[in-house]
This record gives structure tokens, C-alpha cells and sequence, in this order.
């Protein structure tokens, strides 16, 4: 089981890994350094040149991804016994499939916004997975056992986290709208940096509210403190990349080229918010783990937990 | 606590819906662009002349040089790129395009509502030094463009329209030319190469023969006007879709009418006596 999970942990880091990557090809907008898919140029090893280089690479990395996907679907089948996990693993090969389906749209489309929007939310949900995969399979899930039931009266914990990941989610298609309507030589639209700000707001409201929360009522259960903590720290800088994204941006336009410093900030933005989404993801699976809400949920935590195949 | 937490949770998902339904509205897409509609009749008459010369006033924007680091080939090629856009010499503006946007031919008639002829011969665009030569140019509706490829490393050809098809096409080094028209007449289409993001052209598409584009000296000459009141506009790149100058000119029979116009700085459009000023259209700047 311990190789089960640590292949799932290098599945959830090269996904990180083609996040970036696929960031770096809307920064650099090189989306369209080649009419084709999905070889570039007719090629599958063409010249790296130019823009080239970051759009044939992500889709090497998204290649690699894809593999590495299949790899650990044969493994969780070997190895795991649990049937719910054995069908996320196959929900993340479709999930790959798919992405990788929609990445060649966004070529042959010649990147319509909504084509664009989808290939960036689903990298985000591919990432989920493949992190909720190494989750299930950590020995700290499986020897998790539930905390005391939170009091009556109180707000479950667990709705909170789940609000704070679905602001997050929501958050994360307004910022992939944001970023695919407009090239670095353009002016992003107003409307769409004041949602996206409106959505940091609601983030820093539902995510707050969940770490506070977890601090207060759980404070030294590092089973819940430690990813409510990290999320945090990561929403924070998060704040500050998304400012200076936004300062690179704004002057983009008048640059002759897509410039190291706008390309870097804003791709180190995005590789953040995937960190939030999946810092509270975690988090969310763990309130879920061990704070059942009621006997019946106590009982599915009870059946999810110790059944392990080696 | 557990009442604040609810108003906290009500407002954070307020938010996000409100956020996501502002991402969600639409534009209504431009469509002021010259018109399509078919015409009836070739004009045959006298014709005339629309010249001038495009200033720029104030100190031009120095050229910014281009990192080719990325494509050792252009870098060996133009060790010297730089951005074009605004290409200044003794205070004359190159590479600006000046059309008759509209106007009234001696008789009555509109310039639209006669038949002008496609031109029969193409058009060429370059690709030299991972640059686009010429930067601005002109061509009449369904009128081909050829493409060249002059270096030794890929191009992608890939022109942005809002009211013709879009397409992307790669070309080698080596490559045999592409041919091209746009079917639509539009105001100006940019044009980028996704290989080299650097590299811009701009095309006019126009239903009538009457632009040109102003030299290195800023000189620019529409020929074979018809005598009759118009609209004359000088555009050039800059700011969301450019930047425009309008000048209302009278071009007599056989004879010449001249329209200077100004860009930059505080300039002002200066006017010969036959001509009457029309207020500039000046697009939101953003920079």
C-alpha cells in the first residue's frame, strides 16, 4: 500500500507539474505555435523552437501525465481492494482522456474562450483527483479514526470546508475565464479582474472561516490543523502573486514580447490557486473522514477506512 | 459564533455566485466596419487624387528591442529587432493606413453603391528576420495575399479577424507560399505569429480601391478617386482597435485633394483650405 500511495503522490506532482506547464503555454500564448494535433508540424519530436518549445513540451508533460495515469489505475486494481477508490482511479484515467481530448479542441477551435476555460478547469479537477487518490491511499486516511461529534447547534465543519472548496472551485473558472480572454498584447476585461476579485474576497471569507474553525475547535488535531494551516498560508500568498499579477499584466500590453516577469508571476498565480484548491481539498476529506455527522456516516467512515490490499 | 459563521458562509457563496455571473455576461462584439453589400455599376468618369503626408508629433516612443533568445535563427538574421510600431523619420509617420471610409461622388451617388473591381494581382506578405514585411497593408475584399516564409525557421501565420473567418497556418522554412483573401471588408485585421510572439502585421480589408498606406517619409497617395465629398480616415496601431483621425475632403474633377494628418503627443490635424475639419476620433487609449 505504501507503493500504492507514493506512485499516487508522483501522479498528484506530475499533475502539478503539467499545471505549469499548460500555464506557461497560455503566458507565453503559444497555444497556436502549431495547426496540429495532436503532433506539432506533422512531428513527434519537431524542432523546440520559439513557442514551440512550451506548447509541444506541455503536451510531452501531458503525455507523460497521461501515462503515468494508466500506470496507477493497473496499480490501484492490483493492490487495492476498496471498490470506491478502484472507480475514482478509473474516473481519473476518463478525467485524462478527456483533457487531453479538450486540449486538442482548443488547437483545432483556435482557442474559443469556452473550449479554453474548460481545458484549465478540468486540469484543476484532474489535479483533485489524482491528490484525493493519494489521500485515500495514505496510511494517515486508512488509520484515521473519528474525532468526538462536534457539538449540536454548531455549524458541521465539514459544510464549511465544503463551501470554502466550492468558492475555491468557482473562484478558479472565473480566474481560467479571466486568463484565457484576453493575450498578453490586450487589455483583460474589467468586469471579469473585478469578479475575480470579488472572488478572492468570498475565498478569504469561506476559507478563513473554515481554518478558524478547525483552530478553534480542533486545535491539536494536526490531522485537521496541518492542511487548514498550509491552506491558509497558501491563500495568503496567493493574495500577493495575484496582485502582482495583476501589476504585470496591466502593463503587458505595451511590452513587445510576453516578459519573464509577467510570465512568471502569473504562472506562479496559478500554480498557487491549484495549491489552495487542493490544500482544502485535503482538508475537506479529512473533516469528512473523522467527524461523521451521524451513526450513518460514522458507519461509512468505518467502511472506508481499514480495508487495504497488501 | 454559529450565527455569525452562517452570515459568513451566506455572504462568501453570495459573493462567488455574483462573481461567477459577472465572468458569464457577454459582449456585444464591434461591428463598425465598412460595408459588404454588393453594388450596382462600375464607375467609368473622371478621377482624382487624395494625398497627404502623416505627421507625429512630439518625441516618438523609442523602439524596444526584441529578445530572440528563444530562435537562435532570428536573432542571426536581425540582430537589431526591434518593435515597429511607431516608425518616426524628421517627425513623418510610417505605416499608416489611410482610407475613404465614405463619401458622396459628384452625381449623388455613394462611393458604395458603385461595383469595384478585385484587383487580379496579389498582395505580398513577407516573413523576413522574424518580421512581418510590410507591417501594414492593404487589399481589396476577396483580393489574394501572399504569404513567404524568407528565413530559416517556422512561422505560424495567424490573423485575428472579428468579421472573417480566423485561421492559423503553420509555414516551414522552405515552404511554398500561402494564399489568402478575407471575403469581408474590415478595419484593420491583426495578424501575430504564435511561434514568434513579437512578429505583427495589420491588413485592411476594403470594398473599394481607395487606401494606401503612408511610406517611410509619411507620404501617402490614394489614386483613382471619382470627384465627390468623403470621408477620409488615417488609422494606426495603438490602444484596443487603433487609432483614428477623420478628415472630410472635396476632390475635384481630375484634380487633387490633400489631407495631412497629425498623430502623437498634442497633435492636432492640420488642413489645406479645401478642406473642412471633422472632429478625431480618438479610441480610448490604454496605455
Amino acid at each position: 500500500m505504501k507503493g500504492l500511495n507514493r506512485f499516487a503522490i508522483l501522479v498528484a506532482c506530475a499533475t502539478f507539474f503539467l499545471i505549469i506547464a499548460g500555464a506557461l503555454v497560455t503566458s507565453h500564448d503559444a497555444g497556436l505555435a502549431t495547426e496540429d494535433w495532436p503532433l506539432s508540424n506533422g512531428q513527434v519530436f519537431p524542432k523546440m523552437v520559439g513557442n514551440l518549445f512550451w506548447e509541444h513540451g506541455h503536451r510531452m508533460v501531458a503525455t507523460t501525465v497521461g501515462m503515468l495515469t494508466i500506470a496507477l489505475l493497473i496499480y490501484i486494481f492490483v493492490k487495492e481492494k476498496r471498490r470506491w477508490v478502484r472507480r475514482l482511479g478509473v474516473f481519473a484515467l476518463l478525467a485524462v482522456v478527456a483533457q487531453g481530448l479538450l486540449g486538442g479542441l482548443t488547437v483545432k477551435l483556435l482557442l474559443p474562450l469556452p473550449v479554453s476555460t474548460a481545458h484549465a478547469t478540468l486540469a484543476q479537477l484532474f489535479f483533485c483527483i489524482t491528490v484525493s487518490l493519494a489521500v485515500f491511499t495514505s496510511r494517515s486516511w486508512i488509520e484515521a479514526r473519528p474525532l468526538a461529534h462536534e457539538e449540536k447547534g454548531t455549524l458541521p465543519l465539514r459544510y464549511l470546508c465544503t463551501t470554502a472548496l466550492v468558492t475555491i472551485f468557482l473562484q478558479l473558472i472565473i480566474g481560467a475565464t479571466l486568463r484565457h480572454s484576453a493575450t498578453w498584447d490586450q487589455h483583460l476585461p474589467t468586469e471579469l479582474i473585478l469578479a475575480h476579485i470579488g472572488g478572492a474576497l468570498a475565498v478569504v471569507i469561506a476559507l478563513g472561516t473554515a481554518t478558524l474553525t478547525v483552530m478553534r475547535r480542533y486545535k491539536g488535531e494536526i490531522f485537521l490543523t496541518r492542511p487548514a494551516m498550509l491552506a491558509m498560508v497558501l491563500l495568503v500568498v496567493q493574495l500577493f502573486l495575484g496582485l502582482a499579477a495583476y501589476m504585470t499584466r496591466l502593463a503587458s500590453p505595451n511590452d513587445p514580447q510576453p516578459l519573464n516577469p509577467m510570465i512568471g508571476i502569473t504562472v506562479a498565480h496559478v500554480a498557487c490557486g491549484a495549491l489552495v484548491f487542493v490544500t482544502t481539498i485535503v482538508l475537506t476529506l479529512r473533516t469528512f473522514k473523522v467527524l461523521p455527522a451521524s451513526g450513518s456516516a460514522l458507519e461509512l467512515s468505518r467502511q472506508t477506512s481499514g480495508v487495504v490490499g497488501t | 459564533m454559529n450565527k455569525q459563521t452562517k452570515v459568513w458562509l451566506v455572504l462568501s457563496i453570495a459573493l462567488s455566485l455574483l462573481a461567477l455571473a459577472s465572468a458569464c455576461s457577454t459582449k456585444t462584439p464591434d461591428t463598425n466596419t465598412p460595408g459588404d453589400t454588393a453594388t450596382a455599376a462600375p464607375y467609368s468618369g473622371p478621377t482624382g487624387t487624395v494625398s497627404g503626408v502623416i505627421s507625429y508629433e512630439g518625441t516618438p516612443p523609442a523602439p524596444k528591442k526584441i529578445d530572440t533568445a528563444a530562435d537562435p535563427v532570428c536573432g542571426q538574421k536581425n540582430p537589431n529587432l526591434a518593435t515597429d510600431d511607431t516608425v518616426v523619420k524628421d517627425g513623418k509617420l510610417a505605416n499608416t493606413f489611410v482610407y475613404i471610409k465614405d463619401g458622396t461622388v459628384e452625381g449623388g451617388k455613394k462611393v458604395s453603391e458603385y461595383a469595384w473591381s478585385t484587383p487580379t494581382t496579389a498582395v505580398q506578405l513577407d516573413q523576413n528576420g522574424c518580421h512581418y514585411v510590410p507591417h501594414v497593408l492593404g487589399v481589396q475584399v476577396n483580393q489574394k495575399i501572399t504569404i513567404t516564409n524568407s528565413d530559416a525557421t517556422q512561422h505560424n501565420i495567424h490573423p485575428t479577424p472579428k468579421n472573417n473567418p480566423e485561421w492559423n497556418q503553420t509555414q516551414p522554412n522552405g515552404a511554398a507560399p500561402i494564399e489568402k483573401s478575407f471575403n469581408r471588408a474590415e478595419i484593420l485585421i491583426p495578424v501575430k505569429c504564435n511561434q514568434h510572439p513579437w512578429m505583427k502585421a495589420y491588413i485592411g480589408v476594403m470594398r473599394t480601391p481607395f487606401f494606401a498606406v503612408s511610406s517611410a517619409d509619411g507620404t501617402f497617395e490614394i489614386k483613382g478617386v471619382p470627384p465627390g465629398k468623403y470621408t477620409v480616415v488615417a488609422w494606426r496601431e495603438g490602444g484596443v482597435n487603433g487609432t483614428e483621425k477623420t478628415l472630410e475632403v472635396t476632390v475635384p474633377a481630375s484634380g487633387a485633394a490633400k489631407a495631412d494628418f497629425a498623430f502623437g503627443g498634442a497633435a492636432t490635424t492640420s488642413l489645406t483650405p479645401s478642406l473642412k475639419m471633422m472632429p478625431a476620433i480618438e479610441f480610448p487609449m490604454m496605455h
